[in-house]
């Protein structure tokens, strides 16, 4: 590994007034398109794309890069405190952020998710560049068989999620399963639950989705409540700095959890097709199943937000490797960036390695920096961000209300989109008041495309002997181990109980 | 046990999912062979666990009394957020953004919520800036103009 031609990169950067500016200002830019839901990344770089379409390579790639690293951290703020994910994978953000802000720990759930996101993306970057040479082999072993056990075992996630109904916990997991085959069939071309809507022959949006099932509901309790998102008083909460720094600190109380999803994460976002939904889901899932006390989990456990915080940000740093050397995109936002790059004269593809690993570590190290200027512009703001959480709810009410139904028409850009929203957040707000657990809809409904996709593929082109496929059978393997340990936590609980209510006697 | 300390909100939710898997399985036999795999893979047992949890749900409102199923029904103030949910998104998918989004967050704050005169007209002028000032005019995103708009325009 030439190691002068990495640190040449980074100093490359800091060393340059012009491009330590460019980040200062591409960092907020991103931030800020992560923190409106609907708007996201990737419309935040195709809006930008003119304006760095004269600058040189270098600078206008290192632009792009660094507002694209920071999108999911700006999309924390509206899941935390308004339960409105930003963007798509700052969902799982919600089933623990949420709760926090309710308790008063805005501050910290705040200080948490900034730091688990510049975590993650050091992380991530950290990763990619040790591990280059070696990943490259394993990612190219990836196929529709690993793929399909890969999306199996995180839909056997919905079972850690399920709360304390497994029953409700898995329906509504088969039901977002049931609304993800809402489509043409990939297959065979035929309409499926589409009822001749043209809108649906592409599936259900997931952004629509995820709005409907959470935030519509969280809005109608609110309204119904009164009061502010915040449940306790003001005076009680914590929402100022040093609990701000508590949350960050909480990301290294916590750093095996951290450096595990971290290192999930920038996995899942090297596989291309898998995307950053089922990245931090499966790193939700992974805290739930690998914490001692899983009950806290839904409740407001910090590490709930810590694991789909890092996921979320170091899957950026795995994406960029079959986007620069497959010319592979590993998400829909690396695809706009791929574009972007080649307009600028960057060539992605295998040459890459050969020709331009300057331009590939220019970007790595872009996206840490970034990852860091966020964090640090981020703790400046926080304290008054956590005040938005004690705003009076007849306030927020009608601005969430406007940004859910605007943020479900710009997703596809389709009015349809807002019905789909009504008809979703009713059913959410029945789920939720009536104890239904809801993250599981977003697994099923994610994982459902990629599992049946290729599930027919592996099929075409081993037969059921996909299963015997030496990455198969460790997929296979993990399933079991998870299900297993599922089994084990549950008896072990079961015991624990009896016991105690022995002793109670 | 009397029907109407069946027929709850949570008899009435495992109801609904029942219903959703059982009409998408009978809706996905009419799918050829490859296409209603997977839907007929999920919804078979989804409605097996709708059974389940609906035959539980039912024992459960035997069991509750009269007060444990008041407290299952819809207040008048979660009557009262769906009502003004609906007329949001009746109003912007009627008149858009641009022209219902001011008018629904006036409305909510001056006669649902009964905000002052002042903190309602500012912040309908406030939501009205930023839709059209910063989405249409700033970053020249065109939102939905709404059906009605569209239809009279047209």
């Amino acid at each position: 590994m030439d190691l002068s031609g990495i640190f040449d990169a980074l100093l490359t950067i800091v060393g340059s007034p012009y491009h330590m500016s460019l980040l200062l200002l591409a960092v907020p830019i991103g931030m800020f398109f992560g923190a409106i839901p609907g708007l996201g990344g990737k419309l935040g770089v195709v809006l930008v794309i003119p304006f760095v379409f004269g600058m040189d390579a270098t600078a206008g790639a290192l632009f792009l890069i660094a507002m694209h690293a920071v999108v999911h951290t700006g999309g924390s703020v509206p899941s935390i405190l308004f339960g409105v994910p930003g963007t798509g994978p700052d969902a799982a953000t919600i089933v623990d952020g949420l709760p926090m802000t309710r308790k008063g720990e805005a501050g910290r759930a705040l200080g948490a998710a900034f730091g688990a996101s510049g975590f993650g993306g050091v992380i991530g970057g950290l990763f990619i560049l040790a591990l280059l040479p070696l990943l490259r082999p394993i990612v190219l072993q990836f196929s529709p068989a690993e793929f399909f056990l890969l999306a199996l075992f995180g839909i056997t996630l919905i079972a850690m999620l399920s709360g304390e109904s497994l029953v409700k916990g898995l329906m509504v997991g088969f039901f977002g399963l049931m609304m993800a085959f809402v489509n043409l069939d990939p297959q065979t071309g035929t309409q499926r639950y589409t009822f001749d809507l043209l809108f649906l022959w592409d599936g259900i949006d997931i952004i629509a989705a995820v709005l409907g099932i959470f935030a519509i509901p969280e809005m109608i309790a609110l309204g119904a409540a009164g009061g502010a998102m915040a449940r306790v008083d003001k005076a009680a909460a914590s929402h100022g700095r040093a609990d701000v720094m508590r949350g960050i600190g909480d990301v290294f109380r916590h750093w095996r959890l951290s450096i595990r999803t971290s290192l999930i994460g920038a996995f899942i976002g090297m596989i291309p097709g898998l995307g950053g939904d089922a990245a931090s889901w499966i790193c939700y899932g992974h805290a739930v199943q690998s914490s001692k006390t899983p009950e806290r989990f839904g409740k407001g456990a910090v590490e709930g937000v810590i694991a789909p915080e890092t996921a979320n940000n170091s899957k950026e740093g795995g994406s960029l490797l079959p986007t620069l050397f497959f010319a592979v995109p590993g998400s829909s936002g690396m695809a706009i960036l791929l574009g972007a790059f080649v307009m600028l004269g960057i060539q992605p593809g295998p040459a890459i390695a050969l020709t331009g690993m300057e331009i590939v570590w220019i970007l790595i190290w872009g996206l840490m920096l970034a990852n860091i200027l966020a964090v640090m512009m981020f703790i400046l703001v926080a304290p008054a961000l956590g005040y938005l959480s004690y705003v009076r709810g007849n306030l927020l009410i009608p601005f969430v209300l406007i940004l859910t139904f605007l943020g479900a028409f710009l997703a596809v850009r389709a009015w349809e989109n807002m019905v789909l929203l009504a008809a979703l957040g009713t059913i959410g707000y029945f789920l939720k008041k009536y104890d239904w657990p809801r993250p599981p809809f977003v697994i099923g409904l994610i994982l459902g495309p990629i599992a049946e996709d290729s599930y027919h593929k592996a099929m075409s082109l081993w037969g059921p002997a996909f299963l015997l496929r030496p990455g198969a059978l460790i997929m296979i393997g993990l399933i079991v181990l998870s299900i297993g340990f599922y089994v084990y936590q549950q008896v072990t609980n079961r015991r624990k109980s009896i016991w105690l209510s022995e002793d109670d006697h | 046990m009397t029907i109407k300390a069946i027929l709850n909100g949570r008899v009435g939710t495992a109801l609904v999912m029942l219903l959703i898997f059982m009409s998408m399985s009978l809706m996905a036999l009419g799918f050829t062979d490859k296409a209603r795999l997977m839907p007929l893979l999920v919804g078979i047992p989804g409605i097996l666990l709708g059974i389940v949890q609906l035959t539980s749900e039912i024992r459960q409102s035997a069991r509750r009394s009269a007060d444990e199923a008041d407290s299952d029904a819809l207040s008048k103030a979660e009557r009262n957020m769906f009502l003004w949910v609906f007329i949001f998104f009746f109003g912007l998918l009627g008149f858009g953004f641009i022209y219902a989004a001011p008018i629904v967050v006036f409305a909510f704050m001056y006669a649902g919520k009964k905000e002052s005169l002042l903190v309602a007209l500012i912040s309908a002028a406030g939501t009205w800036a930023v839709l059209f000032g910063f989405f249409e005019r700033v970053m020249e995103i065109p939102l939905f103009k709404g059906l009605i708009v569209e239809w009279m325009l047209n």
